[in-house]
């Protein structure tokens, strides 16, 4: 078999071995410095699909900007004084010199447009030209502030107290450095007033900054904390430098190839690194066993050799479940999970090969005195954890019936919690509850309209409809409809801007805050506004022919649902009131509405492939339904609960949970894999022997019926390998467990996922296959079939 | 010998001697461009195009009437055919020198005189990439002008005039004219924004001669930053053809003489 003479080419090479893999770690990592990161969620879907095709023609058709920061200024004493408007004013000037910054467009009191009647004369100016001199100015830019409906909750909150700078970037702007910089120009004015920050930019290039943060810091650290427990567990310190040796090649590898073939760094494959680490830890296996044969055979080689035969076969199964659950990501929509589910595919597979060859190699360099020194502590009998893991299976193998009593239990305790899991992906609660970008977000929710935004777009079938009073009552009505639902705080449209230059134009009488009677009225108005309006005031609400008007709609919430509501809103307003016109939704806010639909659905569909897989892998590998089915249940009722848990605890179930429990199929699965091909191979090797093997002949002396035989090779099974099953989950564990102090939460998502699964997983498998082994044995064993 | 010499001296003295200051560059560039005759009269096309290539129209006749030197006051009567559901507003302009200018419009659908007041220093011109100020004129004592060098723009020798606006009233920080030395029209202007960073472009692009004054017929207006452009053509161009005083009135507002805006 050509694995074994891998294995044999290293043990007698292992210099050579490890140069080579030096060699193409070095030759991978020459691809490092061409790392870009895309923080844009954007691109989780591919510039082709039909939301992301729609939504640029939405923004070519109105002018409108990718991106968007909102600067909030608050002043617990009210906004409108002479000191506080000249702030603002400088502010607002100094920003519109930022390089990047759509300065023509940007929107706060000194340049948005107003329209005003003043002793007859019609104005369509900047709201705020001069600053408020003395009390007859001041009182007068009050009214015109608040009197304007257009501005109430866009640019001044209701109580006065806060304003908000709209300020559009230019593409290709770098969110977070305008960002930065506007912060500096705050941070130079003195007084009472807050500033904020908010926006998607800044929270896109924000996450973006801290993801190198985790790369940099984190996975270092999650290295350094497995290296320490893979010391304390073998004290053996070539052992543990090994096994990170093979950790840092298989991670360099990996990331200097999805680096070479271009792809940015996602938030995904930022995680990469950790999870890489932890994958690694299934050579512990290797290492648990070796430790055991040299302690029987005291023959290095030979135990090298005879370990790589034992465990070769699980070895190189859990890898290809682990692989396979990776590789489905990639039949997925959403590209990072596509990328990342690439990247760790290969890295898997780089992993498993330098288990054939690294490890051995390595192994030939172990002295001999200091593996007898440190295998002295391996012996089931008096290893305490091994103790442990006899009496956990012990548990299931001498009772079984109550074992799975209890897992029934827990089972419908967890199938009602996960009937409480609710699919949502808000990027914002992305970040920390207290961290800037959640403050500013939360402030300017609760003064102003809403930071994110939506667009609902009338189409019409033919030109100038848009102008006609039918077309413009019927926006209107739906904009109230809209504005009734408790996640909408405000909508604009066209609309707006007529029924305004109405009033203004009829001495600013109420009775005229209304759509005009006829289609010339609106067509003169507008070309009224436009005749000293910023030609992005109309570009942004309607299209050159007046065939699709845009409404903006402001929510109060990131959270997929609040989109939802609007279109469902929309729809009902068109079933109870027939229109030629059509309704689109568009915007950042139903882009992540669509995105949020298709990772669910890919979480299903990769679900389903993973089960799939899995399963079939596990059938090849124990050449048995019965058993691969068997192995399954621990594996299925692990995930189970944790989804129980994420249900009863209201954690929204988003794109880093939907991804994990792909993987979770395939990386739980390796524990199941790992014990019931070493049982089966116990159970083997007894049969032939036709007592127990050589250590629990002294503890089980005379001849074993089918039965006792069973039993104790699930106990030695528990003991041995079991160990091995231990050792990698709290490995694994630990490697992750330093993503729970990551200042991102996706990552303590992640963390907190694997932490519980592989613990759980690893008790489950020892405790539940015993126990399903013993109930089932008449099945299992039907024929004399092993 | 010396009596060839003395003709050379004379011929080469206006460029030493009468050499203009950069003032007196804007002026006459001012005078040429939007001063010429008693009055003027053309058919005016404005293509509004955005980046992706849409188009907005508008067709007006404009009628123009100066009072005074050049750089003082001046009447605009604009007559609107295009876009369609605008026809027949009409729009008037009193323009002076200093002070701020007064404007009416008329909203034939409510049958309505209004005066509006506009920021003509920084709004779009019925949504052109043209400011109120660039279509009427710019006083120039508003900025403080300097020779930045002379060249050939094309075939034309042009004075390259850096104007500097002395408050931060308008959107750039300075404009570049490239002013033609022969008949004194702006060949080419460039507005930079307060980052210093050229923004918007102005071009003459056909010059024709209308009854002795060389007139700007076509001319774009560029905006680099948004990608929109404005490209007006001046058909039938026309000047001292006679317009009365009581034209620019709120009665012809209402109802502009057929002679004139055809």
């Amino acid at each position: 078999m050509k694995r074994f003479s891998l294995v044999e080419f290293s043990v007698r090479h292992p210099k050579l071995i490890v140069a080579l893999a030096v060699i193409f770690a070095i030759a991978f990592m020459t691809q490092f410095p061409k790392m870009k990161t895309d923080t844009n969620p954007k691109n989780m879907l591919p510039a082709t699909s039909d939301v992301r095709v729609w939504n640029d023609e939405v923004d070519k058709t109105f002018a409108l900007y990718e991106d968007m920061i909102v600067v909030g200024i608050k002043n617990e004493r009210g906004i409108v004084n002479a000191n506080t408007l000249s702030k603002i004013k400088n502010i607002t000037d100094e920003i519109m010199k930022i390089k990047g910054v759509a300065s023509r467009d940007v929107n706060g009191f000194p340049t948005i447009t107003n329209v005003t009647a003043e002793k007859g004369t019609l104005r369509v100016a900047p709201l705020m030209t001069d600053i408020p001199k003395n009390e007859v100015e001041l009182k007068a830019f009050k009214k015109d502030l608040f009197d304007n409906p257009l501005f109430l909750n866009r640019i001044i909150s209701k109580d006065g107290k806060t304003t908000a700078i709209y300020i559009p970037l230019e593409k290709g702007a770098n969110g977070k450095e305008i960002a930065d910089r506007i912060r500096e120009i705050v941070k130079k004015e003195k007084g009472d007033e807050k500033y904020y920050v908010a926006g998607d930019p800044v929270a896109r290039d924000t996450f973006g900054a801290e993801m190198f943060k985790l790369m940099g810091i984190f996975s270092p650290i999650a290295g350094m904390i497995m290296f320490i427990a893979i010391y304390l567990m073998f004290r053996n310190l070539s052992l543990a430098i090994s096994m990170m040796m093979v950790a840092m090649i298989s991670i360099i590898w990996s990331m200097g190839l999805l680096i070479g073939l271009g792809f940015p760094i996602h938030i995904m494959s930022s995680m990469s690194p950790v999870f890489l680490m932890a994958i690694a830890t299934d050579s512990i296996h290797i290492f648990n066993e070796f430790y055991f044969r040299y302690k029987e055979r005291k023959d290095k080689k030979a135990a090298i050799i005879e370990t790589m035969l034992a465990v070769g076969r699980p070895v190189r199964y859990t890898a290809l479940a682990t692989a396979a659950g990776f590789a489905v990501l990639m039949f997925m929509h959403i590209i990072p999970v596509k990328v990342f589910g690439f990247g760790l595919a290969f890295g898997t597979v780089a992993l498993r090969l330098l288990s054939f060859s690294f490890i051995p190699a390595i192994l030939t360099f172990v002295k001999e005195e200091k593996i007898e020194k440190a295998s002295e502590r391996e012996d089931i009998g008096l290893s305490r954890t091994a103790q442990l893991l006899k009496n956990l299976s012990s548990l299931g193998a001498h009772k079984p019936k109550a074992t799975v009593f209890v897992g029934l239990i827990l089972l419908v305790v967890a199938v009602i919690g996960t009937t409480k899991i609710v699919v949502n992906n808000n990027m914002v609660e992305w970040f920390k509850k207290n961290s800037e970008i959640r403050i500013a977000d939360r402030v300017m929710n609760q003064a102003l309209g809403g930071t994110s935004l939506g667009y609902v777009v009338a189409i019409s079938r033919e030109d100038d409809f848009i102008k006609t009073p039918e077309a413009m009552r019927y926006i209107e009505g739906i904009q109230r409809h809209l504005e009734k639902l408790p996640v909408v705080g405000k909508t604009s449209s066209v609309v707006d801007y007529v029924k305004r230059i109405n009033r203004v134009l009829h001495n600013d009488d109420p009775k005229y805050d209304v759509v005009p009677e006829t289609k010339e009225m609106i067509g003169q108005y507008i070309f009224l506004f436009s005749m000293s309006a910023k030609p992005s005031d109309l570009d942004n609400v309607v299209d050159y022919p007046f065939k699709k008007a845009n409404i903006w709609i402001q929510l109060k919430t990131w959270d997929a649902q609040g989109m939802r509501d609007v279109i469902k809103a929309v729809e009902e307003y068109k079933m109870a009131n027939p229109t030629p016109m059509e309704f689109k939704p568009a915007g950042i806010a139903y882009f992540n509405l669509v995105w949020n639909d298709a990772v669910l659905w890919d979480m299903l569909r990769g679900f389903i492939i993973a089960m799939i897989v899995v399963f079939v892998i596990l059938a090849f590998n124990f050449r048995s339904i019965k058993w691969a089915i068997v192995g399954y249940i621990p594996l299925l009722f692990t995930i189970l609960l944790i989804y129980g848990v994420v249900g009863f605890i209201g954690k929204d179930f988003d794109m880093p949970i939907s991804v994990l429990s792909c993987l979770s199929l395939g990386m739980a699965v390796d524990f199941a894999i790992h014990f019931i091909s070493r049982f089966k191979q116990r159970l083997v090797e007894g049969q032939e022997s036709g007592v127990g093997s050589q250590e629990s002949q002294i503890k089980y002396p005379g001849p074993l019926t089918i039965d006792s035989r069973l039993t104790d090779s699930l106990l030695w099974t528990a003991a041995r390998p079991g160990k091995g099953i231990m050792r990698n989950a709290v490995l694994f564990a630990s490697a992750f467990s330093v993503m729970l102090f990551a200042p991102l939460t996706p990552y303590i998502t992640v963390g907190a996922f694997i932490v519980g699964m592989m613990m759980l997983s690893a008790i489950m498998t020892i405790v539940y296959l015993p126990a399903l082994i013993t109930l089932l044995k008449g099945w299992l064993f039907k024929g004399g079939d092993v | 010998m010396a009596w060839y010499l003395i003709v050379l001296l004379v011929m080469l003295l206006p460029f030493e001697v009468f050499a203009l200051s950069a003032e007196d560059v804007m002026k006459k560039s001012q005078a040429a461009f939007l001063y010429p005759g008693k009055d003027f009269k053309a058919r005016v096309g404005m293509k509004l195009i955005s980046k992706e290539g849409k188009e907005r129209i508008r067709e007006m006749t404009m009628l123009r009437k100066n009072y005074g030197e050049p750089g003082g006051d001046q009447k605009l009567f604009i007559y609107f055919f295009q876009p369609a559901d605008v026809k027949d507003m009409t729009f008037m302009v009193y323009k002076y020198p200093v002070k701020d200018d007064d404007r009416w419009l008329f909203v034939p659908a409510i049958n309505m005189v209004r005066r509006i007041a506009a920021q003509d220093k920084t709004s779009s011109f019925v949504g052109s990439d043209f400011t109120y100020e660039e279509v009427s004129g710019r006083d120039i004592v508003d900025d403080t002008h300097s020779i930045v060098k002379e060249e050939k723009l094309g075939a034309k020798d042009c004075y390259v005039i850096k104007s500097t606006p002395k408050a931060a009233d308008v959107d750039y920080s300075y404009k570049l004219s490239w002013i033609d030395k022969a008949n004194f029209l702006p060949v080419k202007e460039e507005y930079y924004d307060r980052r210093g960073e050229l923004y918007k472009v102005f071009t003459a692009d056909e010059v024709k001669d209308v009854k002795g004054f060389p007139t700007v017929t076509k001319r774009t207006m560029k905006n680099l930053q948004s990608g929109h452009r404005t490209e007006v053509t001046y058909l039938k161009s026309d000047y001292n053809i006679g317009i009365e005083d009581s034209l620019f009135s709120e009665r012809f507002l209402r109802l502009p003489p057929k002679k004139w805006i055809e």
